[in-house]
């Protein structure tokens, strides 16, 4: 199914979301060329975790001269609050709306619905509605859909531009996906999933598998063994919800019967010549030559849903890690196909059309740099950053063909990999990180300092192009700092009394909180920030009640901005904020965390207790690659403002911005946006 | 039907769609097929198990 045929079908769908965007595939305001000039423009670049403290260092080193000028040449530089917590998800949906987290409704990366427990991804979700299924032989017809709906409550502030006639552009802005159905263009960004619903799933076929091959996330290992020197692999997809899986179709519990479906695949072999180090890929007629160390362009792959009916469109990139004496295949998460989106990524559909007619194919997985990767030491710090940088160019030569057809209006462009960088190499300037040490041994040179140099580069194609029309700001949505120690929030409610296992010898093993007694708890933390209150009436199974609730928060806020890490001798909880106290909307107290933890500069939540695990150490040295992070109290972690004009306002925030480009546009700020101008 | 694909149900269920379509207001069973298969594409995300839910979530970077 091409886009044109998708926009026209989607007016059949009868979700709401899907029925809104019928009508939106007219004439987009701004098509290339067609603009005017000499009129008003608003650029917002947002540079994801683009940190003040860091970047002064390097402006003030002579480092990043395209900021220099701006800033010396009439412009201003400022740091800008953000969130509570200072998490991206959270930070960009207060920018997206000019809304307190309390009114947009995004918390953390987590969320759980309280009333089942069950964990989702907070800032998009597909909910299954209910209806009967047709099962002819193997194949079965869902009467009912699914209703796939972006979780951001509010209305985006460029809808006010785009309904008072000011074309805007929304590229990749993060919290947005499917992006909210209005008159602007738009790509999805942060969030939007690969072709499996994923953050990202990467394949590896390797005759050499790691031992931790069962704890991989993020991607999945597959033990092969070429045979004469040809491998013979299939590539996965999503589970095909036409066809049931022939061996156990379907499981029934109580009369009620759930299908169980096949996962779809596509065949592939590898031809490998030993000799030469290189290897040839064929897959769907498709024949790849790589050299040991090299990638693939993009390769178009299609699933098939019902033969020669329906099918789904992917794009993947194979790197040849190893040909001999090892094998080692890495294919890279099978992003959505811009040429042919399975899934609403772009709003109108011609927006993408226009992308893809000009650039070709492009990364469309919201966090694109596979991180995971390198984690679970797939790849090496070079390969990683070679990875990253191929997302990047995507980011760059999209840049340049926004700026070259922007005549009129706003634009918003986001770049992502300064912040995924930053996250897999804090450990390089951070002397104090666990990792320092043999970090240097790996032969990268600067990679944060050239990373803040790209972003420099980015300023300087706008700075360019400027007129006296043009109000420009560079914006992020935190700073930076390194994360060396972890904490285990639900271990310590385990050890103070708060929350109780049903089996306290599973202690170790157990993950999503599926051994927490649940009618003795009194809280519990999920996601990196949050805590909860295990409240009657609102959790599953809660116990606390209203009149308990008030003495509990405050005790727990107490104890665990008092708390010591041993190691250190540091408090590592600045701020436990109570969020009646700083959250305003209907989403407090239902949906909202009761607490959101602020942790001190060098700590964060354990990889383990964010889902729900209650390891024995109350802190441990983080030890993963992903050295640095932001997911602590947002007055560590300012985020950066950078203007081409002077900010009067003393203390701006992430959610001025919308209400500022209003204002540049004489659009008086509505009452319901909680920003004001900063010029 | 399907642009000239053609799919073979049996008597009894063929009855039972087309009864269906009639009900539920479609101009023709063609429409009815077509819009039910349509739907299902976009439930595609939403016939997760709860260990695919899982691996979404362990799937982010800031999660081991």
């Amino acid at each position: 199914m091409n886009r044109r045929e998708f926009c026209k079908q989607s007016a059949l769908f009868i979700t709401s979301f899907l029925l809104s965007k019928k009508g939106l595939c007219s004439s987009p305001p701004f098509l290339p060329g067609s603009g005017k000039t000499n009129t008003k423009k608003v650029i917002v670049l947002g540079i994801d975790g683009m940190d003040p403290y860091l970047l002064k260092r390097f402006i003030d080193e002579g480092r990043m001269p395209h900021f220099q000028k701006l800033i010396s040449s009439g412009g201003d530089f400022k740091k800008l609050q953000t969130t509570i917590p200072a998490q991206s998800p959270v930070a960009w949906a207060s920018f997206n709306t000019s809304t307190n987290p309390g009114r947009h409704g995004i918390f953390d990366f987590i969320h759980r619905q309280p009333d089942t427990f069950e964990l989702y991804l907070s800032t998009s979700r597909t909910y299954q509605l209910e209806g009967g299924k047709l099962q002819i032989g193997k194949w079965i017809f869902s009467l009912k859909g699914g209703e796939l709906k972006n979780l951001v409550q509010e209305k985006p502030f460029w809808n006010y531009l785009t309904e008072a006639g000011v074309p805007a552009i929304i590229y990749r802005a993060p919290s947005n996906f499917p992006p909210f159905a209005g008159k602007a263009w738009e790509m999805s960004g942060l969030s939007t999933p690969d072709l499996l619903g994923t953050y990202g799933t990467f394949s590896y076929y390797t005759d050499n598998p790691p031992e931790n091959t069962e704890d991989v996330s993020g991607g999945k290992i597959y033990p092969t063994f070429p045979q004469n020197g040809i491998g013979e692999n299939y590539l996965y997809g999503p589970p095909n919800s036409f066809r049931l899986d022939e061996k156990k179709p379907f499981d029934e519990v109580d009369d009620k019967r759930s299908y169980n479906y096949e996962k779809l695949k596509i065949p592939f072999k590898v031809y490998i010549d030993p000799g030469h180090h290189v290897a040839k890929i064929v897959i769907q007629g498709n024949e790849i030559f790589l050299k040991q160390g090299e990638w693939s362009n993009w390769v178009e792959v299609t699933f098939e849903l019902l033969p020669h009916l329906k099918h789904l469109s992917g794009i993947v990139k194979f790197y040849l890690k190893e040909a001999h004496p090892h094998f080692k295949l890495y294919v890279s998460p099978i992003n959505i196909n811009p040429a042919d989106p399975a899934l609403p990524i772009f709003n109108p559909p011609e927006y993408g059309e226009a992308l893809v007619k000009d650039l070709g194919l492009f990364y469309t997985q919201g966090i694109a740099e596979d991180t995971k990767a390198r984690t679970y030491h797939i790849f090496d710090d070079k390969e990683y950053w070679t990875q990253s940088q191929m997302v990047t160019k995507d980011w760059f030569r999209t840049w340049r063909w926004h700026l070259d057809r922007f005549k009129e209006g706003f634009l918003f462009f986001y770049f992502s990999t300064l912040d995924l960088g930053q996250h897999m190499f804090w450990r390089y300037i951070d002397h104090l990180s666990p990792l320092h040490e043999q970090t240097l041994k790996s032969g990268l040179k600067n990679p944060i300092e050239n990373l803040y140099k790209q972003m420099d580069e980015a300023l300087g194609m706008v700075l360019k192009r400027m007129d006296a029309n043009t109000t420009l700001m560079v914006i992020s949505d935190h700073g930076f700092t390194g994360f060396r120690r972890c904490f285990s929030l639900n271990s310590w409610l385990l050890d103070n009394g708060y929350l109780y296992l049903r089996d306290p010898d599973k202690r170790e093993k157990t993950e999503y909180f599926d051994n927490v007694d649940w009618e003795r708890t009194k809280a519990y933390g999920l996601g990196i920030n949050g805590l909860y209150l295990n409240k009657e009436g609102r959790e599953f199974n809660g116990i606390v009640r209203p009149e308990q609730e008030t003495s509990l928060l405050a005790e727990l806020k107490r104890k665990l901005e008092a708390l010591i890490d041993p190691a250190t001798g540091e408090r590592p909880v600045k701020n436990a904020h109570i969020a009646k106290e700083v959250f305003k909307g209907r989403y407090v107290g239902t949906l909202s965390p009761d607490i959101i933890l602020g942790f001190r500069r060098g700590y964060r939540a354990s990889w383990k207790t964010i889902l729900g695990g209650v390891p024995k150490d109350l802190f441990t040295d983080n030890l993963d690659p992903w050295s640095g992070d932001h997911c602590i109290d947002p007055t560590e972690v300012p985020a950066t403002l950078v203007s081409t004009k002077k900010i009067k306002k003393s203390d701006p925030a992430i959610w001025d911005i919308g209400p500022t480009v209003l204002s540049e546009f004489g659009i008086k700020i509505p009452e319901t946006l909680e920003g004001k101008t900063i010029f | 039907m399907f642009g000239g694909g053609k799919i073979k149900i049996k008597k009894e269920l063929y009855e039972r769609v087309k009864k269906f379509a009639e009900l539920a207001g479609y101009s023709s069973l063609d429409e009815f097929v077509e819009h039910a298969l349509e739907k299902e594409i976009s439930k595609l995300e939403s016939s997760e198990s709860e260990d695919e839910t899982k691996e979404k979530l362990k799937g982010l970077g800031y999660i081991s």
